[in-house]
């Protein structure tokens, strides 16, 4: 089975320390103001009645199976990788037109503003290629992020995925199928947003490019029947000035 | 006046000449590349495989992106050049030419020349005769109601193409994220107005490069002259202002 790259977060052993928020920003030198991360934090009221306590809940770009970001993509400048299922950013091909922004029901992304690229957690690309582990989570003190590949039994993930009960947080309208599992209580849940695509990628796929490709291809079937027929009626087919003077009809056959 | 066969009258200057060539490669080149930069599991125009294989070809969809670009930014380079020093002598008489429509008269053109495609001088010799109408079209000018329309699409097909290209290459280098909706807009339109001229230009190059009764002007382009019958035939108005002048 082809390796899915995930992680198995439990949210009851998050303190809160926003640790891997601070090496994430250090290890991808994510600008002022923009995060690649997060700690989503708990109702207080209904904590300060539950004998769990507040609960907090770390996450990041959720390398989704069914990712919204990457329909929303024109040039598959963001694409799901084949060989680990993360999705990936291609700076070089971006323009920044922020249609993947949207689209993201967890708003994982954001513009970078020096580089107008999209921008987002690719669960440390650099330090996996250099066989480390996505920053935040060998930051983790309490080690409430667990990394791997979800298909692997033996992995830490894998194995914790499979020992316990774990949900996923998603938005009922748009459910991209997350790879970030959370064990028993996720703490808060409703946050995910619907994925929107934007009007004019709304406009394209459904009726301007349908309706001016069915225009190419008839236009393409007409010059293919117009060069049928002048095949099939050869040099006969003359306007009648060419045959100067002569009245046009039976002579043209003369040519043949 | 009766021409002999050999006469000839000039339609095409070598500048005018070059800037067709050129034009048809650089659109030819934009187009191709255009569509391999088009990789969406939703769109793909020509399935996954072409967008692929030109990724390939090139080096990656960053190198794709950036031969588009510099290749439009050729394009519009050697364009501006072209107007600012052939304004008089090229650009002006020729954005007259297209823009010289006769309502009536150009109408009635279309609508025979469409009759006459479709049905070939000879079975419209038939049909057509007992209806009053000898078969012979309306005389044109230095183009025809057809190039007007098609060149007119094309000019205004190619404003657009440049605007929304201008401002996409903005949202790489120049653009905060404030413009994102004109962006996306950009990049729908873009799309739209190159299949729009792409149509057209399917028209224009079936005339010139296929149909056989417009062989002297495909080869006009290549000799910049076209034969006096066939300017005669084809464009009776500007023929007798030419060849009227000459004599």
């Amino acid at each position: 089975m082809a390796v899915k790259l995930g992680m198995v977060i439990d949210a009851a052993s998050c303190i809160d320390c926003k640790g891997c928020q601070a090496a994430c920003k250090v290890a991808n030198q994510v600008p002022d103001g923009h995060w690649r991360n997060w700690i989503k934090r708990g109702d207080e009221e209904k904590a300060a009645l539950d004998r769990q306590g507040l609960r907090f809940q770390p996450g990041n770009c959720m390398q989704c199976d069914k990712p919204t970001c990457v329909a929303a993509c024109p040039t598959g400048a963001t694409y799901k990788e084949a060989k680990d299922g993360v999705v990936r950013i291609d700076r070089e091909l971006c323009i920044g037109c922020g249609q993947c922004l949207a689209a993201c029901p967890y708003q994982a992304r954001y513009r970078h503003p020096q580089l107008r690229v999209a921008d987002k957690c690719d669960f440390c690309a650099e330090r996996r290629a250099a066989g480390l582990q996505p920053a935040c989570v060998d930051t983790c003190p309490t080690k409430a992020r667990v990394f791997g590949d979800l298909n692997d039994p033996d992995s830490p993930a894998g194995r914790l995925l499979r020992g316990k009960a774990s949900v996923q947080v998603v938005n009922q309208q748009s459910n991209t199928d997350p790879n970030l599992y959370y064990l028993g209580d996720p703490g808060p849940a409703d946050w995910p947003v619907q994925a929107k695509m934007p009007t004019p990628w709304q406009f394209w796929k459904s009726l301007g490019g349908p309706a001016l490709e069915a225009l190419v291809g008839l236009t393409g079937l007409g010059v293919i029947a117009m060069y049928g027929r002048q095949l099939i009626l050869g040099d006969h087919d003359q306007p009648p000035e060419h045959a100067s003077g002569h009245p046009e009809g039976g002579d043209h056959d003369q040519h043949a | 006046m009766t021409s002999t066969p050999e006469a000839s009258l000039r339609r095409h200057t070598k500048a005018g000449m070059f800037m067709h060539w050129f034009n048809a490669a650089c659109w030819l080149f934009l187009l191709c590349t255009g569509l391999g930069l088009i990789d969406n599991p939703e769109l793909r125009p020509f399935g996954p495989g072409y967008p692929a294989a030109l990724r390939g070809l090139f080096g990656g969809g960053g190198n794709l992106l950036l031969a588009h670009w510099l290749a439009a930014l050729l394009w519009l380079a050697v364009w501006a050049g072209f107007i600012v020093f052939y304004l008089t002598r090229h650009v002006i008489p020729f954005l007259r030419q297209v823009a010289a429509i006769q309502v009536r008269r150009d109408l009635e053109w279309m609508l025979k020349k469409q009759i006459q495609m479709m049905l070939g001088y000879r079975l419209m010799a038939v049909l057509v005769k007992p209806l009053g109408w000898d078969g012979s079209l309306p005389e044109q000018e230095y183009y025809n109601a057809g190039q007007k329309l098609a060149a007119q699409g094309i000019i205004a097909g190619a404003l657009v193409l440049v605007a929304t290209g201008l401002l996409m290459l903005a949202s790489k280098y120049l653009l905060g994220p404030g413009w994102a909706s004109l962006v996306q807009w950009s990049i729908t339109i873009h799309y739209l107005a190159a299949l729009f001229t792409t149509v057209l230009l399917l028209v224009h190059v079936y005339m010139a490069a296929i149909s056989r009764e417009e062989r002297p002007a495909f080869i006009s382009m290549f000799t910049g002259k076209v034969p006096a019958d066939y300017a005669k035939h084809h464009h009776k108005l500007w023929y007798d202002q030419a060849a009227g002048g000459d004599a």
